[in-house]
């Protein structure tokens, strides 16, 4: 469990996260939204440990990795599993080997047994024979899907996604959402899901929270969040130009 | 006087902003050797950054070292002829591929092949989030990225120069004795009674230190990378200026220490 | 396609590129254990300037060797020759320091010695060196040169462009009148060097009176033993006379062992010399009698000296020394000293002249005529000196010496070896009627320069119980060092 207690971070001036607070519960999939550039992205590289705040606790399972060393630090992260906004697959390695990386690194199977466990992960999310292939030869949408091969290769607990279908026409970004909750519900996931596409939102969201200048403003179910009065949510829902939020 | 103040600010900043990257440089290094001893070794990483900078380099040094070789003893050449010393180009030659050229030329040329690409790659690996990827893969970048790339350069660096020197007195050779018509047999006496085995060693000594160096610069810069594309091309200038700047500074005091 | 994998090219860069590093060194490296063979030969050159270690030797200009090393030794540099085993270099040969042209190394050259004569042994000494005009004085000389073409010409100058004859005239006066000035100048200033000069040797004669006079009790005393010494000669020389008239005639193994007629005779010379020189002694004539008058001795002295220093520096043979020797006698508990000057015109020719302070002291005879019946009586003087006084003659390793010794009559043999370090003798004297002669064996060994030890079996066929195994040492300075002694201890006046 995913505990954010009171966090503070600023990048010189600029305020992004204020106080903020938020519960992510086990086993489900919480969506945070919320405006381009206005800190979702450093809410979840404070989730594992990329930023530290400046203020307040990150408490995974009751341990506030806040204060954590490098290697403490390391042995908490082999519960995550990242995918990038770019899937951030190490272009000097094959598809083979970007998704055999955390295995290699950290356990000591065969060659034989990894190559297994490799096909096994790219077979989960829908990709076969890629192995050999460089990450550049990938179409972005493919990248992804090696991206969360990748990312739940170690069997993680929390799977952490950075704007899974950002970039992708509406097929394959439908397709994504298809995986992730597949995905979620095969292995039993605690998933966090950055997004601003109202679309996927509702269809991949158990809980949906809404931030906003730094601080959770809504946090409830897609339903809850439709019947929200919030004008902040109203209008970010309804991709309006009039309301709270200012377009400068 | 406001602008006096203001000038002195921005020199105060240049500095402070100088000894900073100066130390974050050498806090690199401690921690690459901190990581270049703890096992799992990946030799295979190594092995591929030695390919690049070792083996991919040595066209360019081949072609570097001979023409400076062949320039110097021309220019020797032409100098020494005025004490009627022309014998002294060969020893000339061998001692400035050696003891200067060779190492100085070499790392440049690496600096500017290897050290750019280094300072390229780890600056895209860091603005596509490839490097929070290793961290959220619990793996250290340092050790994953930083140690082979290190490692290959000094070891690979004076590899290199001595690739160097060789070409360079062969260049000089060629020059010397096939167009300028040097007699050979006293072209090569006087290498083996100007050049000592020190000057060989110490060369490749200062060579090791230019590729630590370039290597170490290179990954800084890239592995600090900011700001998209515009950021890894600022990143790859930087990381060539300043490793190039580096190099030539320290060979100086490296030469004042050994020779 | 062929291909290979990082690992495989990485390894063969490396190889290749210690192939290359390996050739390198080896081809640099070589001169510096290449010639670790060989044979060493040493040079002392005047200077050695610009000579490094490692510079060819070459005979004929075929690089033959290398200089091993290069030290300083008594003002001169020695420089050690490594030289390839085949060459062989005879014992007359010449080294030389040269140059590779003008800027060029400085290398040796060797000119091998005449054919047939004994080739050179490890660590020995090339002892012809040839001093090579170097640079710096070619240069000099060349400016001294040029200065004086320019005298000559701007003179040649003034004459000519003088208009009227007088001038001119007058021109070559001033000239001239330079030329006698600088003449003048060049004979003063030649003038006070030959006084300073003298100047010195008279410093040298007045140290030598302040010694005498300061020592004058004692100078009076060795007048005192002096005196009696050549009385008590008189009759020494008597036996000595008989002694070698046997032995002229072949008489008595001594006479056997010279019965070789050459050897005979020369001896028989040096014996009749020494004769007069002892008359004289005791006549109170001849340089040890005028010894004692001192203002007209140190007059004499000087006058001695500077002949002798002119002598000295026509042919260097000529040398003197000064020597202490000391010796102790284990049986008798006593101890003997020696002070003999030494003077040696030639290599094989030598004078000494001496004190010895014996511990048994001067032994004097009285005889005391009462009523017919004569009774001599024996006296001990123990403050007595005695005196040395001998001719020598050195024949290769062997020096025969004769004359007096302490104070009696006698001869000396001494065997030289191990480049002079070792000397053997044997001196037998004190030939009396009344007791055995003093006959005396005894080793010395130089161990330092100025430095050497001695022992050996003192009186060994004494029939007055004084033999005495010895052992002891001697300094030994040449006389370079003691005038250098002389004129810098202070001598309080």
């Amino acid at each position: 469990m995913i505990k954010l207690v009171d966090l503070h971070k600023s990048f010189g001036r600029q305020k992004v996260l204020d106080g903020l607070d938020l519960d992510i519960e086990d086993g489900k999939t919480t969506v945070i939204i919320g405006r381009s550039g206005g800190g979702k992205s450093v809410l979840l590289k404070h989730m594992i440990g990329l930023l530290r705040p400046e203020r307040g606790q990150i408490l995974i399972d009751g341990t506030d990795i806040t204060k954590l060393n490098d290697q403490a630090l390391n042995e908490i992260r082999k519960k995550f599993g990242m995918l990038f906004q770019e899937a951030a697959l190490f272009d000097s390695m094959t598809v083979g080997e970007n998704v055999a990386f955390p295995l290699r690194e950290h356990t000591r199977m065969k060659e034989k047994e990894i190559r297994e466990t490799v096909a096994d992960r790219l077979r989960s999310v829908g990709l076969t024979g890629v192995e050999e292939k460089m990450p550049s030869e990938l179409s972005g949408g493919m990248r992804k899907r090696v991206g969360l091969a990748r990312a739940i290769a170690m069997r993680p607990q929390i799977v952490l996604f950075d704007e899974p279908t950002t970039g992708l026409d509406p097929v394959m970004a439908e397709a994504i959402n298809r995986l992730i909750i597949d995905t979620q519900k095969n292995l039993n996931l605690t998933c966090v899901v950055i997004s601003h596409d109202v679309r996927s939102i509702f269809e991949i969201g158990h809980r949906i929270a809404m931030l906003y200048e730094g601080k959770i403003i809504e946090n409830g179910t897609p339903e809850e969040l439709r019947a929200s009065q919030n004008p902040v949510t109203l209008q970010f829902l309804a991709g309006s130009i009039e309301g709270p939020i200012r377009i400068m | 006087m406001n602008r006096f103040s203001g000038a002195l600010d921005r020199l105060g900043r240049a500095v402070l902003a100088g000894v900073e990257e100066m130390g974050k440089i050498i806090l690199l290094f401690v921690s690459v050797l901190a990581w270049m001893f703890r096992p799992p070794f990946k030799l295979h990483n190594i092995f591929k950054q030695m390919e690049f900078v070792g083996v991919k380099s040595i066209f360019v040094v081949v072609l570097t070292g001979t023409f400076t070789g062949m320039v110097m003893a021309l220019q020797g050449y032409h100098g020494f002829r005025m004490f009627s010393a022309e014998s002294l180009v060969g020893g000339t030659v061998a001692l400035g591929m050696t003891r200067e050229l060779g190492p100085v030329l070499t790392s440049l040329m690496v600096t500017a092949r290897a050290g750019s690409a280094m300072a390229a790659e780890l600056g895209t690996m860091r603005v596509t989030e490839q490097i929070d990827a290793l961290y959220v893969m619990a793996a250290n970048p340092v050790k994953h990225l930083i140690v082979p790339r290190v490692i290959a350069g000094v070891l690979m660096v004076p590899l290199l120069t001595v690739v160097s020197d060789f070409t360079g007195i062969l260049g000089g050779y060629f020059v010397g004795v096939h167009i300028l018509g040097i007699n050979s047999g006293i072209f090569i006496k006087n290498i083996t009674r100007l050049v000592d085995l020190n000057d060989i060693y110490n060369g490749l000594v200062k060579a090791a230190c230019f590729g630590l160096i370039l290597s170490l610069i290179g990954c800084y810069k890239g592995f600090n990378t900011y700001g998209g594309a515009e950021g890894v091309g600022r990143a790859t200038t930087e990381a060539v200026v300043l490793a190039s700047i580096a190099i030539l500074i320290s060979d100086y005091f490296l030469t004042a220490i050994m020779f | 396609m062929f291909s290979l994998s990082s690992e495989a090219k990485v390894g063969l860069f490396v190889l290749v590129g210690l192939i290359i590093l390996g050739y390198m060194s080896v081809q640099v490296g070589k001169q510096s254990f290449g010639l670790k063979k060989g044979y060493t030969l040493e040079v002392v050159f005047d200077s050695a300037a610009g000579l490094d270690r490692d510079a060819s030797v070459q005979i004929a200009g075929v690089e033959v060797g290398r200089v091993e090393s290069i030290r300083l030794k008594d003002g001169k540099a020695l420089v050690r020759l490594r030289i390839v085993p085949n060459v062989k270099l005879e014992k007359d040969a010449i080294a030389s320091i040269k140059t590779h042209g003008i800027l060029g190394d400085k290398y040796v050259e060797i000119y091998p010695g005449t054919h047939g004569e004994a080739y050179l042994a490890a660590g020995e000494q090339i002892s012809r060196t040839e001093r090579q005009a170097d640079i710096d004085r070619l240069l000099h000389q060349l400016g001294l040169i040029a200065d004086d073409v320019r005298g000559v010409t701007s003179s040649l100058n003034r004459v000519l462009a003088g208009q009227a004859g007088e001038e001119a005239i007058t021109s070559i006066l001033t000239n001239t009148k330079a030329l006698t000035r600088n003449l003048n100048h060049v004979i003063v200033s030649n003038e006070a060097a030959l006084r300073a000069a003298l100047e010195n040797t008279r410093q040298l004669t007045g140290n030598l009176n302040r010694v005498v006079t300061r020592n004058d009790e004692k100078v009076g005393q060795v007048i005192d033993t002096l005196k009696s010494a050549s009385r008590e000669m008189e009759k020494t020389f008597a036996a000595l006379s008989e002694i070698t008239g046997g032995v002229n005639r072949g008489e008595g193994t001594l006479g056997q062992l010279v019965k070789d007629k050459g050897t005979a005779e020369k001896l028989n010379q040096t014996l009749a010399s020494l004769q007069e020189v002892t008359q004289k002694i005791n006549e109170g004539r001849g340089s040890i009698g005028k010894l004692v008058n001192d203002d007209e001795t140190v007059r004499n002295l000087n006058e001695g000296l500077t002949g002798l220093n002119r002598y000295v520096n026509k042919a260097e043979q000529f040398r003197t020394f000064l020597s202490y020797r000391g010796e102790y006698l284990f049986d008798k508990s006593n101890a003997k000293s020696y002070l003999d000057l030494r003077i040696q015109p030639k290599e094989d020719k030598f004078y000494i002249l001496g004190v010895v302070s014996d511990p048994n002291g001067r032994r004097t005879t009285k005889d005391v005529t009462v009523g017919g019946v004569t009774t001599r009586t024996e006296e001990w003087d123990r403050d007595g000196l005695l005196f040395n006084a001998q001719i020598g003659k050195r024949y290769k390793d062997l020096v025969l010496r004769g004359g007096l010794l302490e104070s009696t009559g006698g001869i000396g043999i001494d065997y030289l070896t191990l480049n002079d370090k070792l000397k053997l003798s044997f001196e037998a004297f004190g030939f009396g009627r009344d007791r055995r002669a003093h006959l005396k064996a005894g080793a010395e060994y130089r161990l330092f320069r100025h430095l050497y030890l001695s022992a050996g079996w003192d009186d060994f066929v004494s029939d007055q119980d004084n033999r005495s195994i010895y052992g002891g040492f001697s300094i030994r300075f040449e006389d370079e060092d003691l005038k250098y002694m002389l004129t810098t201890t202070p001598i309080p006046k």
